[in-house]
């Protein structure tokens, strides 16, 4: 404190009245912020532009080459891209309803007291802990066309028949669903278990007194008061959704015929397989505002429809 | 669902209801098979890391092994192709310093756009808002091409740096330092302390707990990350979560030596989150929550 001397210019002082104190704060974030944040935003655009070829120190310019060819029908980018873009759809379509439902239904199952419910919530919560390389290790020796244990079970029941869903189109989302909601329900419980713990038993009384029954109860005020979990939780799993990866590559491996594939997979095909990684970044950077874009679509659809619920 | 749980409330009103089993045993079965669901996956791997290989595919099914065998780890942990501690050690070292650097960087940036005034602080704080929603994929082509010239590929260097600048352990120390009264900061400096010692003395002991999480959360993410190390890392320098799917290409139909590396590389996160349980959960509610 005793250190500066009080005619030394303000921008010189070794002290807290240094104006610049806040910025020397901000500055290693900052610094590693611009090279590994706003620095790519940049260069993926650029790279997107060009002919991106490693061997080489000139990168050949091409426009809007690669971005056109994503919307030329019959290129194999183009065919490519948007199959596996529709693949991604479907599993989000699929997912997030059933995490938002299951993960209402968990929580609750788990809101009043009951005997075990630590166990239980332990249980429900566990699996989202592991890795996605794991889970999906998991659930693929599950399914195994011949040995895996639900063919075993399947085998053994009448009328019922063995079927092979990690090579059979259409069935070999089974596991990499069935897979995704055991490993993420249980975040989306906990949200909910602390949205649930936090609604007024005085609103039950009250709807009660109307003879409102156990639907209207849910209907009218447990489902109102978890808006605002529910928008987080949507738009969260969505986006998580849309990043389908892991699940498929080592589930189905993106088979059978790539109708498990999704754009994530299919965008490192294209950069890490085919080392075509300017056509890899026009890919992520449209993904990547239709991603952005629905998050923002789907934030004030929700905020709408709260609006709505208020009345 | 939500029938199940409210009749415990609805027995007392309606008196079809109280012909029923008691309260809570409906609920109480339909928990446990679905715990029972939930822990299949896992038994089973369990289970079939434990069976000499021949076992595993036998009809009928050995629901518990019958001639239970620590073979399939002494085989895997023998093999010169699948080194697991060195996996091991590799995603503990680069989650280990991704969490603290996160902490770190994370406090220290939140200070001043928490406590501190300077032109700026408005803008800079919602860049950092606004970089939290662009999509991870925006960054994998051209960190991968800066990897490469930095020559940073096969290194913990490009595990662990990339993803260090994430403005979502800022924002939340940001929003913990805020609710931090300002009286307890006008004190320590009326008593001379500066910035620094502010931050270390006074404000630090609340955020603790908001740390903790963070660190928590920093390291599960850097341990569970799959498409990132995929492709930067290989051989040797992979980390466990993505070496177990290489390794389990090579032994896909040797079930219980591939169960055997689930097993293994699921343990350390098993008995982690077993361990410090509570935490998770309350971890969650400080952070998850927080944020919506």
């Amino acid at each position: 404190m005793t250190l500066s001397h009080p005619k030394r210019p303000a921008l010189l002082r070794l002290d807290d009245r240094n104006p610049l104190v806040p910025y020397l704060y901000l500055l290693p974030h900052a610094v590693l912020f611009l090279i590994f944040i706003v620095f790519p935003i940049g260069f993926g655009i650029f790279v997107s532009l060009h002919r991106w070829n490693l061997l080489s120190d000139q990168q050949v310019f091409v426009g809007l080459d690669h971005y056109r060819s994503l919307f030329t029908p019959g290129s194999p980018e183009a065919r490519f891209f948007w199959k596996t873009l529709l693949n991604t759809i479907l599993f989000v379509v699929i997912t997030v309803p059933l995490l938002i439902a299951c993960a209402i239904g968990l929580a609750l199952l788990l809101h009043k007291p009951i005997w075990g419910r630590g166990f239980f919530r332990t249980v429900f919560f566990l699996p989202t802990i592991l890795a996605v390389s794991i889970m999906g290790l998991l659930w693929k020796w599950m399914f195994e066309n011949g040995s895996g244990l639900i063919n075993v079970i399947l085998d053994q029941l009448p009328l019922l028949d063995t079927v092979p869903f990690l090579t059979t189109v259409g069935w070999a989302w089974v596991p990499i669903i069935v897979g995704t909601l055991w490993w993420t329900v249980g975040f989306n419980m906990v949200l909910y278990s602390a949205a649930l713990a936090a609604v007024p038993q005085a609103y039950y009384d009250a709807a009660q007194l109307d003879g409102a029954g156990r639907w209207a109860q849910f209907r009218h005020v447990t489902w109102p008061m978890l808006t605002p979990v529910t928008i987080f939780t949507a738009v969260t799993s969505t986006i998580a959704s849309f990043q389908l990866f892991g699940q498929s590559h080592v589930i189905t491996a993106g088979g059978p015929l790539r109708s498990t594939q999704s754009v994530m997979m299919y965008i490192t095909e294209e950069a890490f397989t085919n080392f075509q990684f300017s056509s890899a970044a026009a890919m992520s950077m449209v993904f990547g505002l239709a991603l952005l874009l629905i998050s923002v679509f789907q934030f004030r659809l929700l905020l709408r429809d709260t609006g709505r619920g208020a009345d | 669902m939500a029938t199940v749980a409210r009749s415990g409330r609805t027995a007392r009103v309606t008196t079809r209801s109280r012909r029923r089993l008691p309260r809570g045993i409906s609920r109480f079965l339909t928990l446990s098979i679905l715990a029972l669901l939930f822990l299949a996956p896992i038994y089973w791997m369990a289970s079939t890391s434990l069976k000499p290989e021949s076992d595993t595919v036998a009809r009928p099914v050995q629901w518990i092994p019958e001639n239970p065998t620590l073979e399939n780890y002494r085989d895997i942990l023998a093999s010169p192709t699948a080194s697991f501690l060195r996996w091991t050690w590799n995603s503990l070292f680069t989650s280990v310093c991704f969490s603290l650097l996160t902490v770190l960087l994370g406090v220290l940036t939140a200070y001043p756009l928490a406590r501190m005034k300077f032109p700026g602080r408005q803008v800079w704080f919602w860049t950092l808002l606004a970089s939290m929603m662009v999509p991870g994929i925006i960054f994998l082509i051209p960190h991968y091409l800066m990897m490469i010239r930095f020559n940073w590929i096969d290194t913990y260097n490009a595990l662990i740096w990339p993803g260090v600048p994430g403005a979502f352990g800022v924002f939340l120390m940001r929003q913990f330092l805020v609710s931090i009264p300002r009286e307890l900061e006008e004190a320590a400096r009326l008593d001379g302390a500066n910035s620094l010692q502010i931050l270390c003395y006074v404000l630090l002991p609340f955020l603790v707990a908001p740390m903790a999480a963070l660190a928590l959360f920093s390291f599960m993410a850097c341990w569970n990350n799959y498409v990132w190390p995929l492709f930067v890392v290989h051989g040797e320098m992979q980390t466990l979560p993505v070496a177990i799917t290489t390794f389990s290409s090579r032994y896909w139909t040797a079930y219980g030596k591939l169960m055997a590396g689930t097993a293994i590389a699921s343990l350390p996160v098993l008995v982690a989150f077993l361990l410090a349980q509570p935490y998770f959960i309350k971890g969650m509610s400080l952070t998850g929550l927080k944020d919506d």
